[in-house]
């Protein structure tokens, strides 16, 4: 009878709300990554050019890095529930008021701030915090989950956008949008609860620390930089060497984004179609490297190891993009950054969490995703400043992909064994890098 | 400029792409075939079933739950008012 009941343990809560914000990234990612659909009909409707309606996708980048600290204060102060069900709100409502459009300055407003903004309430620094509440030894895994949705999301929301565009018009697509995005809000109010303590059960659904003290480590294990205020983390060496590190995984993720397909047929000699199907099969192969991440660094350890890996291979994935000058080349880039594109971020997130722990973890991870996005963006503009410059892509690539060296020495030199919760209470022993 | 505007518009997201979104395209095209509302409506079906599917699970895991109860809320501390480690 116990091995019976043993074997019908519920699942711990926590997954549901992994599950709930899975999918609420998913859709508020998707409806967001789906405004390059709408580009070619509204300029044709309006006559705008596509300078003029890039203003509002551009302010939309910099006011959702810029937001992203400020909505994570909120989130440590008001909580995850609150901030995510209003910002959700806004963020459905504002999509669905996109088919309002009469004017430019309408959609930069809407689009470029109030929509831009309010993607930043369930970004993944966000919810990456909240994950990080529910679990700890699994934390890695269920931060992994919440990735892989940024990828579905533009998997499957893109096109469906393109074909609700199809089958009707810009504006009912817009509106589709919007519904698709409150339809998460019910998820949202069901599941989203800040603490496993609320639900009267602990981090992992472990159980109760038994009364002598040996269980209660793993559950009470705080870390010696564990941090009340959000300043206090910037005074100490492991979130400069993550926030250096994550500028470098933002200058060579975004320039990539940009720049693959124009230097795969430009200067590699490849049709449009096939440097398109190496670019998917690159985004397709990021959800692997995301899970497997989490899942890795949860089961054996060594967070900062995993993702100095992750740093080295995309470093070795430009390497050679450079030197293998053929198609195939391209195939190597896209299989082996691949595996590493969402990887860092989840190891980042996991890694904050377990050096500073979760009490100001909102603003900390708001911060780091700050300064991605801002290597993102200057990646972008140096890299097409030195093309027209330069007439082809291998001085930017280099200079970025060089980067990669000293992120990943960043990465290995943090002192995990030292800071991180995980292995506090913990038999010393030595570990690699430490 | 040409530049600025591309990064601006494929940073929204990597599969916002202008090529990789007509390829995509193309591919669901040949695949389906069947007009947009019917992919409109398989897309909007699998997107629908994930809020359905977790909250059937938690529906079927209610009497498991019922079981195993929650321990008392005085028996489980609040972590956020943790001692930190000297």
């Amino acid at each position: 009878m116990q091995a019976d009941q043993e074997t019908k343990k519920p699942l711990y809560y926590g997954w549901y709300v992994c599950a709930a914000t899975l999918f609420i990234g998913f859709v508020a990612v998707g409806a967001r990554n789906s405004f390059g659909v709408f580009v070619v009909p509204m300029s044709d409707e309006f006559g705008w050019n596509r300078f003029t309606i890039s203003v509002a996708a551009s302010l939309g980048v910099l006011v959702n890095g810029v937001s992203q600290p400020f909505f994570g204060r909120i989130f440590d102060r008001t909580g995850g529930r609150k901030l995510i069900l209003v910002s959700l709100v806004v963020l459905g409502g504002a999509t669905a008021m996109l088919a309002l459009t009469f004017h430019i300055l309408f959609l930069v407003f809407m689009f470029g701030v109030v929509l831009s903004m309010a993607q930043s309430g369930p970004g993944p620094s966000n919810t990456a915090a909240l994950m990080a509440r529910w679990f700890r030894r699994r934390r890695g895994t269920a931060i992994s989950i919440n990735s892989a949705a940024v990828s579905l999301g533009g998997m499957i929301m893109v096109p469906l956008s393109m074909f609700l565009l199809q089958a009707t018009n810009w504006r009912i697509a817009w509106l589709g949008l919007g519904i698709i995005v409150l339809c998460s809000l019910p998820l949202a109010l069901v599941f989203l609860r800040e603490r496993p303590e609320q639900k009267g059960l602990y981090p992992d659904g472990d159980p109760a620390p038994s009364k002598d003290g040996s269980e209660a480590n793993q559950v009470d294990a705080v870390g010696p930089l564990e941090v009340e205020r959000w300043q206090d983390s910037f005074r100490t060496a492991p979130i400069w060497q993550m926030s250096g590190s994550y500028f470098v995984c933002g200058t060579t993720t975004f320039v990539m984004s940009v720049h693959f397909i124009p230097f795969a047929i430009e200067d590699r000699g490849v049709s449009g179609a096939t440097a398109a199907t190496i670019f998917g099969y690159m985004m397709f192969l990021n959800i692997f490297g995301a899970l497997g991440a989490g899942v890795l660094s949860d089961k054996l350890g060594g967070t900062k190891n995993w993702l100095a890996l992750a740093y080295s291979m995309r470093g070795i994935a430009y390497l050679m993009l450079l030197t293998v000058d053929s198609v195939l080349g391209l195939w190597i880039f896209a299989t082996i950054a691949g595996f590493s594109w969402v990887a860092t971020p989840v190891l980042t997130s996991s890694l904050t969490a377990d050096v500073y722990g979760v009490k100001a973890l909102g603003t900390i991870s708001g911060f780091t995703f700050m300064f991605h996005q801002f290597g993102g963006f200057g990646s972008v503009l140096l890299a097409g400043l030195l093309f027209d410059i330069t007439g082809n892509y291998t001085l930017p690539f280099a200079l970025v992909g060089a980067l990669l060296l000293p992120a990943a020495i960043s990465a290995f030199s943090i002192k995990e064994r030292k800071y991180s919760a995980r292995y506090q209470n913990l038999a010393p022993t030595a570990a690699a890098g430490d | 400029m040409a530049w600025l505007s591309s990064f601006i518009l494929a940073h929204q997201g990597d599969a916002a792409d202008p090529v990789l979104l007509h390829w995509i395209k193309e591919r669901l095209d040949q695949i389906f075939g069947s007009g947009p509302w019917v992919v409109v409506a398989i897309m909007g079906i699998i997107i629908i079933s994930i809020p359905i599917f977790i909250i059937v699970v938690y529906l079927i895991q209610s009497d498991r739950r019922s079981v195993y109860g929650p321990p008392e809320p005085d028996d489980v501390p609040d972590l956020r008012k943790q001692e930190r480690v000297p």
